[in-house]
């Protein structure tokens, strides 16, 4: 999953406040902040932040390292699979979640 | 109770919580109270390396090279490492297993600490490999009071946990006098309350201590120095990462009460003690990186950027277990660390060595004749 070939998807120009006309399905809102990123269900949201220039703490990639947990303030994620790392409630891991809907998202307190 | 090796006894191990019940007995992986436990053993087994793999001959050069200051910052991070790792390679064996009472976390502790040698021998490979006298460097493991100071808050909650669990062992609960140390009380309550300290501070250790000391190893290397050494401690990153997972699980199963409820109740308890066991670590982390420093910095490092990603990854650590955090940096001073921890790219050419993760024997037998449909000759 830590592939570093890309799939380019149709986006809106990152961090521009765009409403997604087309593909609603699949595209939702992270807002982080006063920031606002378009992101798609097709890569987890690591991947996608990054994309967008923001620096995410990050290390195993594949779920075991807790290294990426980020507070999810409200909005939904799946994980295709159960990541070994404990994922506390109102938390997220970065490098293995879907966005399922708009989220926000906060770092620290 | 004292520990059996096989209990006779006829229990529901499902029902057992994951220490201070009974001791195990069948060592049986079919059904697992705490699957995660087994998972993680099935990582870490698809994580196994060996020093010998990495090649250090360019090293030899490198640190010959060094500037003296830069030569003790490398060697005294080295004999931290070496330390942590000793301690590691067997305290969750000594201490956990007489107590634990489920057989999937019983392989884990297990497993966790044999990864823990590989660890120190690749220390050994490594001193061996860059100076020609490594007795010199074992030695001041012991004799150093900075480093020593280090080995006794590594391993005074082990210490006291194994105290008390042989007290336990041979005479069960009640108040005993113990020469040199007064009377000490065994409760079960007591008991409980020295795992779940040992048990976080082993997840400080890990969480905090190691990475501090990884900063430094990947700091020679970002130089394009000592890389052959940075290989090493990539792959041990990629273990202590399990491994803080683990303990990590532990100390949220015991304090969610899911497990055992007796465990959420001192869990919360001993909540402040916990948080003082994260910050005191810091401190002396940042302490010791200003003896890494003392004679001078190197490019990239010195003792307050180091100072600073301590305060970092302590608070990053105590989110992650359910604690406020603490000190005032919020971002991460050394970003260029992700590189270097980031285990998909640990090993890249497969003729140098092992590529990480990977499994050995994984053949798919499930195969139909089906799967060749699309195939054209």
């Amino acid at each position: 999953m830590t592939s570093t070939s890309k799939v380019e998807h149709f986006q809106p120009e990152l961090g521009e406040q765009t409403t997604p006309t087309q593909d609603k399905d699949q595209v939702h809102r992270v807002l982080l902040g006063k920031k606002q990123i378009l992101v798609t269900e097709d890569e987890p949201l690591l991947i996608q932040l990054e994309r967008a220039g923001i620096h995410v703490e990050y290390q195993c990639r594949e779920g075991y390292c807790s290294s990426c947990s980020i507070k999810l303030l409200w909005g939904q994620v799946s994980y295709p699979f159960e990541p070994l790392a404990w994922v506390q409630s109102g938390y997220l891991l970065a490098c293995c979640a879907i966005v399922k809907s708009d989220i926000e998202i906060a770092f620290f307190d | 109770m004292s520990y059996s090796t096989f209990n006779r006894k006829h229990f529901d191990s499902m029902k057992e919580p994951m220490f201070f019940g009974e001791n195990v007995n069948v060592a049986r992986y079919d059904q697992q109270k705490h699957p995660i436990f087994e998972k993680l053993i099935e990582k870490q087994l698809s994580f196994f390396w060996r020093p010998e793999e990495v090649d250090l001959s360019t090293d030899r050069k490198d640190f010959q090279r060094l500037e003296e200051h830069e030569q003790h910052i490398f060697l005294s991070n080295l004999k931290y490492q070496t330390l942590l790792d000793s301690v590691q390679g067997r305290s969750p064996n000594v201490a956990l297993l007489p107590i634990v009472s489920l057989p999937e976390l019983e392989t884990w502790i297990e497993t966790w600490s044999f990864s823990e040698t590989i660890h120190s021998r690749s220390y050994t490979h490594i001193i061996r490999n860059i100076v020609n006298d490594p007795t010199k460097i074992f030695d001041d493991i012991v004799n150093n009071e900075e480093i020593t100071k280090r080995a006794d808050s590594v391993s005074k909650y082990y210490d006291r946990l194994i105290e008390m669990v042989n007290l336990y062992n041979t005479m069960g609960l009640g108040t005993f006098h113990v020469p040199g140390k007064g009377d000490v009380e065994i409760s079960m309550h007591a008991l409980k309350k020295a795992l779940y300290l040992t048990v976080a501070s082993v997840n400080v250790l890990e969480a905090i201590r190691f990475y501090v000391s990884f900063a430094c190893s990947f700091a020679f290397a970002e130089r394009t120095l000592m890389e052959g050494n940075a290989k090493i401690i990539k792959l041990i990153a990629r273990d202590e990462a399990l491994h803080l997972t683990g303990t990590q699980h532990m100390l949220n199963l015991m304090a969610s009460g899911k497990d055992d409820p007796e465990m959420a109740i001192i869990a919360a308890e001993c909540k402040d003690e916990i948080r003082h066991i994260f910050i005191e670590a810091a401190e002396q982390e940042k302490e010791w990186a200003s003896y890494l420093f003392k004679d001078g910095s190197m490019i990239g490092l010195n003792a307050q950027i180091l100072g600073q990603y301590v305060e970092y990854i302590s608070n990053v650590r105590m989110q992650a277990v359910g604690l406020d955090t603490h000190f005032e940096t919020k971002h991460n001073p050394i970003p260029w660390i992700n590189a270097w921890l980031v285990s998909d790219n640990v090993q890249v050419a497969p003729q140098e060595a092992e590529i990480s993760s990977y499994l050995v024997g994984q053949i798919d037998n499930d195969l139909d004749e089906s799967d060749f449909d699309d195939f054209d000759l």
